[in-house]
């Protein structure tokens, strides 16, 4: 009835935006959910890579993960140069992963404690660099870092809102693990998310598998509702949208 | 200002004394509701312990994002002595513990 359009992040990864309606809903937070390999942190980090080259929207990504130094090797290998994004600003990499030296070995943990730490140090590169994507890969480790779930989920929460309050698009990468059915390891990834975004790596015969993505949930998108055919190119990662998988 | 709340990494040199003090840094922010309780537990623990053994260096996050990034701290309360850190309110005993493996492995660093 209305004419109320919703204003849309596009991502520029060649076949997805035309699955969710021309792109995500700007200043959403958005689960990007798979197993291990299935190509979340690839998508992740050329949404950052288009925003940044193409849609003159700068980004910040957030490793808790993977160390800077082998993210831009692997981004290279696409012809995606990260480090030139740096340089002009457009870009900033967020080292919180375990590779980091300075980094004290955390020897306890008590049940009171927040993530503002970790606002402060985002919100401060989106200021600088006038950002528009945040990318935090992968909420999985911080499970592992720490006891306190419930502080967690409260924490992200908060996270997440704060984040996208001035209209910054977030994406959360979530693994989902070969044993359990749920989005990720909270449980609650599917809630804090306003889209979700599921990738998979199917074996299709005892000696092939196929990729393919799922758009599960986007709020305000009339989204596909099919599985879909995905390939990781020597460009990135590339969607068929007219090719429905029969791998999953 | 990041200056000047950067703790020390390095080992100490050889030609320090054995009893430097042992620097004892709190990362806290504005909007942390557990920091203030935190601060004030380190600060009662390392006067019951006898000044002149430490000094308390206390970041603030909100005013200091980069310091934090720098060692990796994002979860606040965190309290960091030497190579270690604990995160959320300390226990006396448990900043006992840290201090005395910081004396002990500078000690350790000063006599080789
Ligand atoms: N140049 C390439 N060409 C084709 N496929 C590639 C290429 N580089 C990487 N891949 C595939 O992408 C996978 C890694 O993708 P990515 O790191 O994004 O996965 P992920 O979902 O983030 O995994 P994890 O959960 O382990 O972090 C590799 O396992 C490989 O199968
Ligand atoms: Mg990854």
């Amino acid at each position: 009835m209305s004419d109320f359009v919703i204003e849309r992040v596009k991502t520029g990864i060649p076949g997805l935006d035309e699955l969710i309606e021309g792109g995500f809903p700007k200043g959403d937070t958005i689960l990007l959910a798979g197993r291990a390999g299935t190509g979340k942190s690839i998508m992740a980090n050329q949404f950052l890579y288009n925003g940044a080259t193409e849609y003159d929207e700068p980004g910040v990504l957030v490793t808790l993960e993977e160390s800077p130094h082998l993210i831009k090797r692997n981004m290279m290998r696409f012809g995606m140069d990260l480090d030139a994004l740096v340089k002009k600003k457009k870009l900033a990499i967020v080292d919180l992963s375990p590779s980091k030296e300075a980094t004290p070995m955390k020897i306890g943990e008590y049940p009171s404690f927040d993530l503002s730490g970790l606002e402060a140090i985002i919100l401060n590169h989106v200021k600088k660099l006038g950002a528009k994507r945040v990318v935090i890969d992968t909420l999985a480790i911080l499970a592992y870092k720490f006891r306190s779930r419930d502080i967690l989920r409260e924490e992200f929460f908060k996270l997440a809102a704060n984040i996208t309050r001035a209209d910054t698009t977030l994406i959360l990468t979530s693994e989902i693990q070969s044993q359990h059915d749920g989005l990720g390891v909270f449980d609650i990834e599917a809630f804090l998310a306003s889209g979700v975004i599921v990738l998979y790596n199917e074996m299709i015969s005892e000696t092939s598998r196929s990729r393919s993505i799922e758009v599960l949930k986007l709020r305000g998108s009339k989204h596909s509702s099919r599985i879909h055919s995905m390939r990781i190119t020597d460009e990135g990662i590339r969607v068929w949208p007219a090719e429905i998988s029969t791998g999953v | 200002m990041a200056d000047d709340a950067e703790p020390k990494k390095s080992p100490k040199g050889e030609d320090e004394e054995e009893d430097d003090p042992v620097e004892v840094v709190l990362f806290k922010s504005d909007s942390c509701a557990f920091c203030p309780r935190a601060e004030e537990v380190l600060r009662e623990t390392l006067t019951d312990f006898g000044g002149g053994f430490f000094v308390l260096k206390v970041i603030n996050v909100s005013e200091n994002p980069e310091a934090a990034e720098e060692f990796g701290i994002f979860a606040l309360p965190t309290t960091m002595i030497g190579g270690v850190s604990v995160t959320g309110i300390p226990e006396p005993d448990m900043i006992m513990k840290m201090i005395l493996g910081a004396k002990v492995s500078s000690k350790r660093g000063a006599s080789k």
